[in-house]
């Protein structure tokens, strides 16, 4: 079931779609960036002089990576959530589920083996991208970036932590549709609840309802938290002062979330009829 | 051996949202199914057939009642290992040729890739889809769904199999070749669950019926016992017969209808069969045939549907 939902997500036209655009990028890149000759310390993209590649704190090959990093991943929660939110409501259709739970499968492997399938399509797309992206970079610029390299698993497991949302609402609506809505609400959510203390905090000084809050975002994926976390792997943003530290925090809390997540569509997954 | 025996299994469906309503689907169905038997479950549109199977399969969960099958508790996953399943209006990822659908589904059966290959192979030639293995499922006409779904409920050489509307869909040679697979099958000790509106079919091929109707099991029994229940008998004679014996046949019987060398009767019971064939015996009437007259399995599946219905 589980190279079976791998072959069927990297099948859906998004992600096709993803992997063009990610080559295109790759191309791009392969054939543009590059040092000039008689300055080996410029970075030029098609012979035009970008910058320095350090520059006093300013360093334009992270620059440039935390911009991919941002970019795709901003494209991949967008695609990948569009091309896979169907795949738990097409394994409920009639004719399906009856096929698949006739066989000796446990309900939870079925579940687990096309959520962890479906993330794995999207997480094939990512890979592809990253370490293509790092040997270029690697290649022509001698910039070996390990941190760009190992944020791919950050945004991987985020992306993981994520479609426990869409899996679930899928299971129970077991519509396409409202699984990509909820999960678009979800990410809004998701950034609302991250910065509580500066906006839904102020919309009513209680503090039940500040409590109800944090409580929402500690049992839900921090999924604004893990991207800016994986982007802090790769550096600091140049142009945003006052950047945390990066943390292991949100990506523990949301491991936690994310199993009970799975655990609750499992529990409801094994008592419905089909 | 009882393959599978359920005991008053009984499956209500709740629907909607807010005004919550049961509807009932199967009410204390018990049944054995033997070992080796085409077992045939009939009953119109909404009967409960498929909710049968589904409970059985643990696809659906019974609301009250037990079942078992090989002698372990519906629900165990153990179980499926040995059955095969033929549901009705069947899917498969469009994008899956014939032959890696087979395969998949023989994944999922636990079948490894080593025997996958002759397997796969073989079960296309015996479905008649050999030329099409390369071919993606989307291409495929409804009775080449069906085929397909007949070699991929055939996958795990099952014991056990579930079949629902086999036939629908196919042509009438497909549909003669399929009943023979199934023949074929039982031949070799492969019980067969039958769910099918084509009676005929299951007249032909079934061991045993149940009828459901409303969600009860409303008669069970042999394709005989269910359509011989009538003692009416044609009898044909050597010579015509007199008008005295005709008149006593007539005053003993519930009926007899009289035509050149033949006549019909309908009887109490059959022990007035020897007084019938003592009175042309001594009349000097020779008697060159006598055969029961059956009802077909759909006019008894009509007659006993409308009878529920009006009751």
């Amino acid at each position: 079931m589980f190279r079976f939902t791998v072959e069927e997500a990297l099948r859906k036209g998004t992600l096709v779609f993803y992997f063009a655009v990610a080559s295109f990028i790759l191309v791009l890149f392969a054939l543009g960036i590059g040092r000039l000759p008689n300055d080996p310390d410029m970075v030029a993209l098609f012979g035009s002089p970008l910058a320095r590649k350090s520059l006093h704190d300013f360093n334009v090959v992270e620059f440039i990576l935390i911009m991919l990093h941002q970019q795709s991943v901003g494209a991949i929660l967008l695609f990948g959530i569009f091309g896979i939110a169907g795949l738990i409501p097409s394994m409920l259709e009639k004719g399906t589920i009856d096929l698949f739970l006739s066989k000796p499968l446990a309900r939870a492997e079925l579940l687990m083996a096309r959520a962890l399938g479906a993330v794995t399509g999207v997480a094939i797309n990512l890979i592809y991208f990253f370490i293509g992206i790092w040997i270029i970079f690697g290649i022509k610029l001698e910039v070996w970036h390990w941190g760009f390299l190992s944020s791919v698993i950050y945004v991987v497991f985020a992306f993981f932590c994520y479609y426990s949302v869409v899996a679930i609402v899928g299971l129970i609506t077991r519509s396409t549709g409202f699984s990509i809505l909820l999960a678009f609400m979800f990410s809004i959510i998701s950034w609302g609840l991250e910065l509580r203390e500066k906006g839904l905090y102020r919309l009513w000084d209680n503090i039940v309802y500040h409590r109800l809050l944090d409580g929402l975002y500690y049992l839900t994926p921090q999924l604004n938290a893990m991207i800016d976390n994986s982007t802090l792997v790769v550096g600091r943003h140049p142009f945003i002062p006052g950047q945390a530290e990066f943390v292991i925090t949100p990506f523990i809390c949301s491991f936690f979330s994310t199993c009970l997540i799975y655990a609750l569509s499992i529990w409801y997954f094994s008592r419905q009829d089909y | 051996m009882e393959i599978i025996q359920t005991y008053e299994l009984t499956k209500y469906y709740r629907s909607g949202l807010f005004n919550r309503k049961n509807i009932q689907a199967l009410e204390k169905v018990s049944l054995t199914i033997n070992e080796g038997e085409i077992f045939g479950l009939l009953g119109p549109n909404g009967a409960g057939k498929t909710t049968f199977v589904k409970l059985v399969l643990s696809i659906a969960l019974p609301t009250s009642g037990k079942a078992k099958v090989f002698g372990l508790d519906i629900g165990t996953t153990a179980l499926k290992e040995n059955c095969g399943y033929l549901p009705e209006n069947h899917r498969y990822p469009s994008f899956l040729s014939a032959a890696n659908t087979l395969k998949f589904f023989g994944r999922l059966n636990g079948i490894p890739n080593s025997e996958l290959n002759g397997k796969v192979s073989s079960l296309l030639e015996l479905v008649g889809l050999k030329d099409w293995a390369k071919i993606k499922t989307k291409k495929f006409s409804k009775g080449m769904m069906q085929r397909l779904g007949l070699a991929q409920a055939l996958i795990n050489d099952p014991k056990l199999l579930f079949l629902d509307e086999p036939t629908d869909g196919v042509d009438p040679i497909g549909r003669k070749e399929i009943r023979d697979l199934l023949l074929e099958l039982k031949a070799k000790g492969v019980t067969i669950f039958l769910n099918s509106h084509l009676l005929s079919e299951v007249e032909m091929i079934c061991d045993r019926v149940a009828i459901l109707n409303k969600g009860r099991v409303v008669r069970i029994g042999t394709i005989n016992e269910l359509t011989a229940h009538k003692l009416i008998y044609t009898i044909q004679l050597s010579a015509p017969i007199s008008d005295v014996i005709k008149e006593r046949l007539r005053s003993s019987l519930l009926r007899a209808d009289f035509y050149d060398n033949k006549v019909i009767v309908e009887l109490r019971d059959t022990s007035e069969l020897n007084f019938i064939i003592d009175l042309l015996r001594n009349d000097g009437i020779g008697i060159e045939s006598m055969t029961q007259q059956k009802t077909s399995l759909e006019e008894y599946f009509i007659q006993l549907v409308k009878g529920e219905k009006e009751n």
